[in-house]
């Protein structure tokens, strides 16, 4: 569905996006996950025919996003970051326009008016004035705004920012629903979300990319994709010493005071090594007194902090 | 038809802005006190021969009246959309820069001959109330209403333009009221005696108090026509490439 290959962008000197490229398929829910000034931005601007690139090429559904931009710009729905809208307009209205100019045929525009704004939950507000709209409603009104026309491409610039929790989680369903019939790229900085609703992930730092894999696989990128919390009562440097001596542990961190005679020890595995039988196997040969041995997964905030820090 | 949808958008939205009101009120007000003052001028000082259209066209206060007009109308076409960032929802749907820009001067257009509605309304309370009815002279009529067209589409494409270069509806509308004085001023070269003659037939060409004048004698001249119609397209090309470069460099 999109093809980017050696996408840059400079401004006034200043290189947003220095080379990336990436596809994404049809029927995909990608997620792009970067720090604040990574180049998310810029590259949906230029991926919806808003800025033109510096140099690279791109292709949506086929199109040269700069020589066939009208025909690109039918084909996806783009909703840009903190949600522009004509405040002056009423609900109705504004969908009713935004339908005509993104040419739907007229006998269908009240019907997809309709159902957009059922899809968006906006019914109880059709006939409000867009700026006396709350923060939520109006996010609503630019989704709703961005699948009017049914574009094979929904192009989502933050779009659960400055939510209440309600509303990120209908909003979530939401756009999990859309996945069924379209193509989504989403930014996001709430890393739950992504987990729940994308199907790959790509992540960008200063303008490039740095790792493009489902969530579930980014994780395991962090220590193993997680640790095993261990609390036996030990001395805490016996811990650690017996337990590192196993083959296929790299490290283990003890949380130090301990309570009264117990260690609680994180331990690190070599990635994709499940070494909890091992753990349990020193144990019973110390005759450790065990009380709580757990597997904790990586998130994918570790993930995304290891792979945007310097 | 995006250039219609945009078009009526464009049109509609002024009507949702206090601004607009404001400006039609003040217009047909000022409209209503030139023309009474006109109608009275003529009944206290006996004029054998009087053109009301003539007197009311010639007046400053009829060029003052559109250089308050013109910027309150055009400040906010393209600031507006750059301040709130609709530009971006905007041009990322499937239109061109042409349908934006001409739909954005038509609309403005049509707003400001709006504005000189009253003045219709006026002349036919005139029509209706004296006895005898004066004589109507539709030639008159109809190459002044063409020309305050012209004439009023170049000052809007003006504005326009200046609406384009910032996202400040003051430092717009600030502009938009220097370049008209600029291009008024050219008509009051007639004014000074020690000017080349050259200069001043120049003058007279571009000069929009005479354009005026002459079309309330009734006389069709096909020089302003060409000469606002070229000008008028000449701004909106200029427009539409500052549109597109803003988008550029944003």
């Amino acid at each position: 569905m999109i093809e980017v290959e050696n996408l840059s962008k400079t401004y006034s000197g200043f290189r947003a996006v220095q080379g990336i490229s990436f596809h994404v398929n049809k029927g995909e829910i990608v997620g792009f996950l970067g720090p604040n000034g990574a180049g998310k931005s810029t590259t949906m601007k230029v991926l919806s025919g808003y800025l033109p690139p510096t140099d690279g090429k791109i292709s949506i559904a086929g199109f040269d996003v700069v020589n066939d931009s009208i025909e690109v710009r039918k084909r996806i729905g783009y909703m840009p970051e903190n949600v522009p809208l004509y405040t002056d307009m009423r609900v109705n209205e504004f969908l009713r326009f935004r339908a005509e100019l993104k040419k739907v045929a007229s006998r269908k525009i009240k019907d997809r008016v309709e159902t957009v704004k059922q899809l968006c939950h906006l019914k109880d507000v059709e006939n409000k004035i867009i700026g006396t709209l709350s923060k939520g409603y109006r996010q609503r009104v630019g989704l709703a705004d961005a699948m009017v026309h049914e574009p094979e491409l929904l192009i989502l610039d933050e779009p659960t920012i400055g939510l209440d929790p309600n509303q990120i989680r209908s909003v979530r369903d939401l756009i999990k629903d859309l996945g069924k019939h379209h193509t989504i790229l989403l930014s996001t900085h709430i890393l739950s979300e992504v987990e729940l609703t994308c199907t790959r992930v790509l992540v960008i730092n200063r303008g490039r990319i740095e790792a493009s894999d489902t969530p579930a696989n980014l994780t395991k990128l962090v220590r193993g994709g997680g640790s095993i919390l261990l609390e036996v009562k030990a001395a805490h440097l016996e811990v650690i010493s017996k337990i590192e001596a196993l083959p296929d542990v790299e490290d283990v961190e003890v949380t130090l005071p301990g309570d009264g005679d117990w260690t609680q020890a994180k331990i690190f595995a070599k990635p994709g090594v499940d070494v909890r039988e091992a753990v349990y196997g020193v144990v019973r040969a110390n005759d450790w007194p065990l009380r709580e041995m757990a597997r904790v997964k990586a998130t994918l905030e570790e993930a995304f902090v290891e792979l945007t820090q310097d | 038809m995006a250039f219609w949808t945009l078009f009526k958008r464009e049109f509609i939205s002024y009507f949702n802005s206090a601004v607009a009101y404001v400006v039609l009120f003040g217009s047909a007000f000022v409209q209503g006190l030139m023309f009474t003052i006109i109608i009275w001028a003529i009944t206290d000082s006996n004029f054998k021969q009087a053109s009301v259209l003539q007197i009311f066209f010639s007046w400053t206060l009829f060029w003052l009246l559109i250089f308050v007009q013109v910027p309150l109308i055009t400040m906010r076409v393209f600031s507006e959309e750059f301040k709130l960032g609709t530009i971006e929802m905007l041009l990322t749907a499937p239109v061109r820069e042409w349908d934006v820009v001409l739909a954005k001067f038509f609309g403005a257009l049509t707003f400001f001959l709006v504005l000189w509605l009253p003045v219709v309304l006026d002349l036919l309370a005139l029509q209706l109330f004296s006895s005898p009815p004066p004589p109507v002279y539709w030639s008159q009529i109809g190459m002044t209403a063409l020309t305050i067209t012209l004439v009023g589409g170049f000052y809007i494409s003006l504005g326009v333009f200046t609406s384009v270069l910032t996202k400040n509806q003051i430092i717009a509308a600030v502009l938009c009221f220097a370049l008209l004085f600029i291009t008024f001023g050219i008509s009051t070269f007639r004014w000074f005696r020690h000017i080349d003659a050259n200069v001043l037939a120049w003058a007279s060409y571009a000069s929009a108090p005479e354009h005026i004048q002459n079309a309330g004698l009734g006389l069709f001249d096909s020089r302003p026509i060409v000469f606002y119609v070229s000008l008028t397209a000449f701004m909106l090309m200029l427009t539409k490439s500052i549109l597109e470069s803003r988008r550029l460099r944003s």
